[in-house]
This record gives structure tokens, C-alpha cells and sequence, in this order.
């Protein structure tokens, strides 16, 4: 089931990724080989990236592969560890859902404006942010349950 | 300090001791100081998702970082290596010479320094392990110090970002970079040949004439990159970020098309590696546009560049100031925290002391490629000890002699403008 799930978010997010270097390859050669510059891609290549980050922030990457200031975490006991763990992701998690509703208003209510050459609403060009919120709290939770049971309290952290 | 800075500070401060992502952290600590204010939330999604929509020459970076996947996994670094062998293999300590010249060769196509670290390097830290005058240590604060080279030379993602936040010029950054990089590479070959010597390490055998035609061929080609991207830009004919794409489509001609090293598999990986580097990266800057929300709305630039106006410094002293304040900080601090939290709030100092911004950005980088190889949070020396073993205490007693030799070379940058600033003013950028 989290196999699974991964693999559709990696599968999205790598496609997304392709598409924003197509859209710079069309860009490039519309340019150079047509001498006709194309007045969409500068826009799309900008959606793709916004949805890029975000999607891949909150889906994709593992939390072993964030930039972490780990000395005092190296040099703490298990049992510290593991308050560090739940205080940490109870602060996380506990702010991004405190966020969550006021981020939502703000992107649903951006539906009214469109982007400036394809019109696309900027709902849907921010909505990964409210998907990155989600994931935090989903994420903060799951760290919470994990390291009251004992788990990802080893030097490197968590596993996966 | 209002009690809503206090509790920023608190949850930035406890959520990075906490060893929560530094990212996450900023972001939190933004929402805080909202909730303490009592304003609206939304603000926390206005800000990142406009900061980032609105910041196209960010783009660049996550072509760069797909640029630099694409030529490790294609064995583009390997290719370059026997060329170099070539070039400079029968100076003594030829591998630690290599190693050197590869960086240089590579830092023209990437501008990561872990990209360097992880490719280039890892071919010849190989190679250097394979003979017993190579120690273990001096192997890996060769590649580490080399490693520096990817960001000062062209192209370069810290570049692009603190041309971003301050507003200077990528193009004139990138051209302030050359002439440091290569002293750089320079003094490094002088550190290798001193020790080489000294230790009298092995020249590398002599490669037969017949086989020079077709290693010169194969290496020639990657060496066509750097002239046609920075040409590209220069020229005008494309902009810094189509230029990173350029690159991209370059590499993966290279190693898919030209040398067939890239398996469909392989390049699956290299795609979804690059989006997750480039969120790793991106997601500090958009928790980063947060944190600058707040400072600017108290002032603290502001009162920054105030108190700088009030020690009346001159400009050397400042910048000999920010210099150590960087050295210090970047012992507990991520660079990419220097250069997302701290040059935002020195820059009003910056413009109102007349330096010039392509000066304080090439300078800012090269203290960033300092903090990459000291301890306690030197991310290179990291990098190096988990893809080779090779523990950091060896690099750093092996790699002294370097960090002394970039500190002077940062001194020699900051008491001479020049030295950066000659190239993009030669080739005609408006500076002052």
C-alpha cells in the first residue's frame, strides 16, 4: 500500500519534472530553429516548477534527505531522542494545521485570478502548497506514533 | 524584540536543535510569529507560492542540479579524467593533479559542489585508494578541496539564488567567478605539488601516442559545453535559465546519444533524484521567503544597516567583518542559511556602504564553499565520508594546508575588488 502510493508520487513528480524540461526544449527550439518565441512557456515552465518543489517536498522526499543540524541529536541519549522527536513533529505538524484552513481560503479564493497568457486559475497553480501542508501534518503524526513506539531513534534518523 | 519575534526565533531555533528538516523549520517558525501577531495565516501560503512564482531565474536550478545527475550517471567524469591524465598525469602526485583538473573541467558544466564531490571526485578518490602513496586522507581533502571549484566557476546555484535575493546580475556573477575559480585551481595544484613532492608520490605512467587521438576526442566533447553555455549567455543569445536547460539537453546527448552510458532505467532515476535535490534546496528558500517577510515587517535590515552606519566602518572593514561573522556562523549554521537569512539582512548595508553587489556575491559564495568543508557542519566532508568511508578527522588533518590557502584567497578577494571585479567590467558590465 505505501509502496504503491510512493510509486504513483514518484511516477507524478517525474513526469512533471520531464515535462518541465520539454517545455524548455520547445522554448529553446521555437526560439533558435523557428526564430517564433512562444509566448506560453515561460509561463507553464514556472507552473510546472511551483508544482515540482512542492509535490516533491511533500511526497517524495524522505526525511533522511533534508538538510537536518544534527550534533545535538548525535549526541543524545535514546530516551532524549525520543522526546525530541514527538516536541519536534508536535511543533511541525501542530503549526501546519494550525495553517492549514487560513492557506486553504487563500488558495481557493486565488481561483478568481488567472495566469497572465494561459489563464490558468492560480487555485490550481498553488494548490500543491495546501497538499505540502497535508502532508506535514499526515507526516508529523506518523513521526509522533512512530517514535512513541520506539522507532527511527538510531544515529542516522529516520530510515526512509 | 516583540514577543511574536521571540516566538519565531524559538521555533526556528527549536525545530532546527530538534533535528527537524531546516526547511520545515522556517516555514513553522513563520506560521508562529502569525499566530502570535495575530494576523491571517493565509499569509504564510501568499508569500512561498508568489515567492516562488514569481522567482523565474530559480528555474535555473533545478536544470543545473538534472545537468550534473545526467553527467555522473553517463560516465561524462570518466571521460574527462583520461583527458586530463594526459594533460598533467606525469607531474608528481599526477592522480591529485587529475582530480583537480577534472573539477575545473566539470565546475564549467555544474555548479554543485556536492555534483563535483559525488562525480568526479568519487572516480578519483578510486584511483588514488588504489596506490599506497595516496593516504586516505590526503585523497579526500584533494577531492573535497576541489570540490569548491564547482560553485565559483560558472555556471553556479548559489549564484543564481543570491542573484535572486540581492538582485545583481547572474551573467556578471557568473563572470566574477571565473577568474577566483581559476586562481583557486591554481593555488590548489601548487598546495598537491608541495606535498606530492615532499612525500614523493607516483607519477602516472605514460600514455601510448596511438592512444592519445581517441581519449583527446572523448574528452574534447564535454569541453564543448562550457564554451557553448557560457558563450550562450553572454552573447545574450539565451538567458541564465534556458542556458541551464542548454546544459542539460547537452549532457543528455552526451552520455545517452554520443557515448551510450545511460540506460533508460538509469536516466528514470537521475529525473527523480533531480526533482527531490531541487525541493531539498528549494524548500529552505521558500521557508527562507517567509522568514524575510518578517524581518522586512520589523525593520530588521533595516536596523541593521543602521547599526553598521553607526560603527562608521569603511567598506574593507565591514567586509572583513562579514567575512568572520560567516566563519563563525557557518560552524553552526547550513550555508544555505547563510545565504538565505543572513545576506538578506546585511544587504541594505551592503548598498548603503557602495560595495558592489557582484563583489559581495562572489565573496558570500566562496565563504558558503568554506563552510562546506569545516566542521562540524561542512555538508562536502559529509558527502565525501559516506560515499568513500574515509573518516573526517584523516581529511581534515590531510586538508589543513587548502582551507588555509582558500582563507587567503578569500583575504586577497576582499581586500582587492578586482580580482573579481575585472572580467565583468572588461567585458563591459556597467559596474561601479
Amino acid at each position: 500500500m505505501r509502496a504503491f502510493f510512493l510509486r504513483c508520487a514518484n511516477g507524478f513528480g517525474a513526469a512533471l519534472f520531464l515535462g518541465l524540461f520539454l517545455v524548455f526544449v520547445v522554448q529553446i527550439v521555437a526560439r533558435f530553429g523557428f526564430d517564433r518565441p512562444l509566448p506560453w512557456t515561460d509561463e507553464l515552465a514556472v507552473v510546472l516548477y511551483v508544482w515540482i518543489i512542492l509535490w516533491a517536498g511533500a511526497l517524495m522526499v524522505p526525511e533522511r534527505e533534508q538538510v537536518v543540524f544534527d550534533l545535538v541529536w548525535n549526541a543524545a541519549p535514546r530516551v532524549l531522542r525520543r522526546w525530541m522527536r514527538l516536541v519536534g513533529n508536535a511543533m511541525i505538524g501542530g503549526l501546519s494545521a494550525w495553517a492549514l484552513p487560513a492557506c486553504w481560503d487563500y488558495v481557493h479564493f486565488m481561483k478568481r485570478e488567472g495566469t497572465p497568457v494561459l489563464g490558468i486559475p492560480f487555485m490550481w497553480v498553488f494548490l500543491p502548497f495546501v497538499i505540502l501542508l497535508l502532508a506535514l501534518v499526515v507526516r508529523s503524526v506518523l513521526g509522533m506514533w512512530r517514535a512513541w513506539q520506539g522507532l527511527d531513534l538510531e544515529d542516522a534518523g529516520v530510515p526512509s | 524584540m516583540s514577543l511574536a519575534l521571540w516566538s519565531l526565533v524559538g521555533v526556528l531555533l527549536g525545530g532546527m536543535l530538534l533535528r527537524m528538516p531546516i526547511g520545515f523549520s522556517m516555514l513553522a517558525s513563520g506560521m508562529a510569529y502569525l499566530v502570535v501577531k495575530q494576523q491571517d495565516l493565509g499569509l504564510v501560503a501568499e508569500q512561498v507560492c508568489n515567492g516562488l512564482y514569481n522567482s523565474y531565474v530559480l528555474l535555473a536550478v533545478p536544470m543545473f542540479v538534472f545537468a550534473a545527475n545526467i553527467m555522473n550517471a553517463g560516465t561524462v567524469s570518466e571521460r574527462i579524467f583520461d583527458f586530463c591524465r594526459i594533460l598533467v598525469g606525469r607531474m608528481r602526485g599526477g592522480l591529485a593533479q587529475v582530480d583537480i583538473l577534472v573539477s575545473v573541467i566539470f565546475s564549467g558544466m555544474s555548479g554543485s559542489a556536492i555534483a563535483d564531490a559525488a562525480g568526479p571526485g568519487l572516480v578519483t578518490i578510486r584511483q588514488m585508494l588504489k596506490k599506497p602513496e595516496y593516504t586516505r586522507g590526503f585523497a579526500g581533502a584533494v577531492v573535497v578541496a576541489s570540490a569548491t571549484l564547482g560553485p565559483i566557476i560558472p555556471p553556479s546555484i548559489p549564484m543564481v539564488i543570491y542573484a535572486l535575493v540581492s538582485g545583481a546580475s547572474v551573467g556578471a556573477l557568473f563572470l566574477g567567478g571565473v577568474l577566483p575559480g581559476f586562481l583557486m585551481a591554481i593555488l590548489m595544484m601548487v598546495v598537491v605539488h608541495v606535498i606530492a613532492t615532499r612525500r614523493n608520490m607516483p607519477r602516472e605512467d605514460k600514455i601510448p601516442w596511438r592512444e592519445w587521438p581517441a581519449i583527446l576526442y572523448r574528452g574534447a566533447l564535454p569541453l564543448s559545453m562550457p564554451i557553448v553555455l557560457l558563450g550562450g549567455i553572454y552573447s545574450g543569445a539565451f538567458t541564465p535559465t534556458e542556458a541551464a536547460a542548454v546544459a542539460a539537453l547537452h549532457a543528455l546527448i552526451l552520455a545517452g546519444g554520443v557515448y551510450r552510458a545511460l540506460s533508460w532505467r538509469a536516466f528514470i532515476g537521475v529525473v527523480l533524484e533531480s526533482a527531490r535535490a531541487s525541493a531539498v534546496i528549494t524548500l529552505i528558500l521558500a521557508g527562507s521567503f517567509m522568514l524575510n517577510y518578517v524581518f522586512t515587517a520589523e525593520g530588521i535590515p533595516q536596523a541593521v544597516a543602521q547599526w553598521v552606519d553607526g560603527m562608521q566602518l569603511s567598506r574593507l572593514h565591514f567586509l572583513l567583518m562579514v567575512n568572520l561573522l560567516f566563519l563563525v556562523l557557518g560552524c553552526f549554521l547550513d550555508v544555505s542559511v547563510l545565504l538565505l537569512v543572513f545576506v538578506p539582512m546585511l544587504l541594505p548595508a551592503v548598498n548603503a556602504l557602495g560595495i558592489d553587489l557582484v563583489h559581495f556575491g562572489v565573496l558570500v559564495v566562496l565563504n558558503m564553499m568554506i563552510g562546506l568543508i569545516h566542521p562540524p557542519f561542512g555538508m562536502l566532508l559529509f558527502v565525501t565520508k559516506a560515499l568513500t568511508g574515509i573518516p573526517i578527522g584523516e581529511m581534515m588533518r590531510e586538508g589543513w594546508l587548502f582551507m588555509v590557502m582558500l582563507l587567503l584567497l578569500l583575504l586577497a578577494m576582499t581586500v582587492f575588488p578586482q580580482i573579481v571585479l575585472w572580467l565583468p567590467q572588461t567585458m563591459g558590465y556597467g559596474l561601479k
